[in-house]
């Protein structure tokens, strides 16, 4: 095992196997990847900030076996900033707090290429900042699909003065991410108005959209999971790595962008690998700003 | 996953003794290996949450309502706030003051309660491999007080494999006694005696605890892995599955935005 010491910020971290290969299938290793989150971290840092962080580990890369950590680990350095949330059961978790380049690094270094955070700040639970559409392809169903109701989607919303932010999931779907950012929403509103949406979508395009869970409704047609909008539950973070044969990331795409690419017919262009999502954030900016920061208020609720 | 942990302690100070000033960070030694499962509801799969009843009332009892009570007698409690239970613990140590060396032989293992390991800070290294040296060389340890999590633990610093390990005991009077369970005095022959004592020696070997693997916990994961193959994750519904009715303004709202969005 090979280590390297660090300095960031005057916080000394100990980074261990830089060399290890984590996609073994494509090529990109643990040093690649802390990169890729070292460059990054001006455009992701601002969405993990004060948000439970969950944990996706693959010490053994992403064909080994994962495990999904909530709990801030016990060896965490004590200067990892850290919040205690309300459990299920009652009880209290101690959670980790990505709010600086070097917490970022730790976490890189832990191999969670994953980052997972829920929809509401840890010291604000029951508020959610934004809401969310998870549009999820049910085979033969698949990312061209997504965008086809993401666009409609866009539109819905356009309608009632709401504007929705669209990115990739990283996997085979797209999220599109409505801001709210106001102290009252709660996941009650954000839940019925996302659920009254996807049954509107399902009514009205019933072979290309279902908004129930069910497996025998999803194949062939794009699941509107609404039951994201709920306190308990985490959505992959905007420009995280996600575990799969390449290094893809959930990447913004602006609408127009995402209607040409759609055009064209070729899904391959939906999938964005670390270079491309680089790239782009440091040309066109963070695409995900609004989503922090426009105020938006639901109708009729 | 050792080699995964970030060197980092959960606690930080320094070991003393006489005119030594060790600085030192406290590590976790072990991890516990359980796989722990969630409770669901076998119809649907939904993940079931542990929630306090009052059998009294036959409800649910939300946390803010929840106080602490140490029985004193049938029905009769001594209740206890947070902050009275926090007025009473100890304060968070900045060192480990060794207050004697002890033989390691002397202190019986059902004292043993949790291993951590030290490890040195910067500036204390030469300091501390002497120590752990010396220690092992004498099979001797080091007794202190200290305090971790709320709570004053007498501990003991010994030397493990060229590190000092930190192993927390137990007070005396939270060990039972074991004339309870000793058998009551019997005279044993001399056959029996020597035929205990040559399976003893027939068997002796060096303590490796590689050779111990915790195979239910291996036997778990497999069958995990099996399942996870031949049978696939079930999963949870969502709230509220069944259509629904929303607030009749806000369908009304998506309806007429739905119509606009069909005739562009």
């Amino acid at each position: 095992m090979s280590r390297k010491l660090v300095e960031i910020a005057g916080k000394r971290l100990s980074l261990a196997n830089l060399e290890k290969d984590l996609y073994p299938s494509f090529g990109f290793t643990k040093a690649q990847i802390l990169e890729y989150y070292r460059r990054m971290a001006p455009f992701i840092l601002p969405h993990l900030k004060d948000r439970a962080l969950t944990f996706k580990r693959y010490p053994e890369g992403v064909d080994g076996d994962f495990f999904f950590e909530k709990r801030c680990p016990g060896h965490r350095p004590g200067w990892v900033k850290t919040a205690e949330v309300r459990q299920d059961d009652g009880g209290l978790r101690t959670v980790c707090l990505v709010n600086d380049l070097e917490t970022l690094i730790w976490v890189g270094n832990l191999a969670s290429l994953e980052l997972h955070v829920p929809l509401a700040r840890a010291a604000t639970p029951e508020t959610p900042d934004f809401l969310v559409f998870d549009l999820d392809p049910g085979e033969p169903a698949g990312i061209l699909d997504c965008a086809r109701v993401a666009l409609i989607l866009k539109d819905l919303l356009g309608n009632l003065q709401l504007a929705g932010y669209a990115k990739t999931s990283g996997q085979k779907g797209l999220h599109v991410y409505v801001p709210l950012n106001r102290p009252e929403t709660t996941f009650t509103d954000t839940k019925t108005f996302t659920k009254a949406v996807a049954e509107i979508m399902e009514k009205n395009y019933p072979d290309l959209v279902t908004a129930k869970m069910a497996r025998e409704y999803r194949q062939g047609r794009v699941f509107i999971n609404w039951s994201q909008n709920d306190g308990a539950k985490t959505m992959i973070s905007v420009y995280s790595l996600r575990a799969r044969e390449k290094p893809y990331v959930s990447c913004p795409l602006a609408w127009g962008e995402l209607e040409k690419l759609a055009g064209q017919g070729d899904p391959a262009r939906l999938h964005v690998l670390t270079a491309e999502a680089v790239s782009r954030a440091e040309k066109q900016g963070d695409l995900f700003r609004e989503v922090l920061a426009a105020k938006q208020r639901l109708p009729h609720l | 996953m050792v080699n995964e942990r970030a060197i980092h302690g959960i606690w930080s100070g320094t070991i003393s003794f006489s005119l030594v000033a060790i600085p030192v960070q406290l590590v976790k030694a072990v991890e516990p290996g359980r796989v722990s499962f969630r409770l669901l509801h076998d119809k649907d799969y939904s993940p079931l949450a542990r929630r306090m009843f009052c059998p009294r009332e036959e409800a649910m009892v939300p946390p803010e309502e929840i106080i602490r009570g140490y029985e004193i007698g049938p029905g009769k409690y001594l209740t206890v706030t947070d902050e009275e239970l926090e007025s009473v613990s100890p304060e968070r140590s900045r060192t480990i003051e060794i207050i004697d060396f002890i033989d390691l032989a002397e202190v019986d293992s059902v004292y043993f309660d949790h291993p951590y390991y030290l490890i040195p800070a910067k500036g204390g290294e030469k300091a501390y491999t002497l120590l752990a040296e010396v220690l092992f060389r004498t099979h001797k340890a080091g007794l202190a007080k200290f305090v971790l999590h709320e709570r004053e633990y007498p501990v003991l610093l010994k030397s493990t494999e060229g590190a000092l390990a930190l192993i927390t005991l137990h007070y005396h009077e939270e060990i039972l006694g074991a004339e309870d369970i000793s058998p009551p005095e019997a005279e044993a022959d001399a056959a029996e005696k020597s035929l205990i004592k040559t399976s003893i020696q027939k068997m002796l070997a060096d303590f490796d605890p590689r050779k111990y693997a915790d195979a239910r916990r291996q036997r778990i994961i497999d069958l995990l892995k099996k399942k996870a193959k031949e049978q696939g994750e079930v999963e949870a519904p969502a709230a509220a599955e069944e259509a629904g009715e929303g607030p009749a303004d806000l369908i009304a709202a998506l309806e007429e935005s739905m119509r606009r969005v069909k005739q562009q």
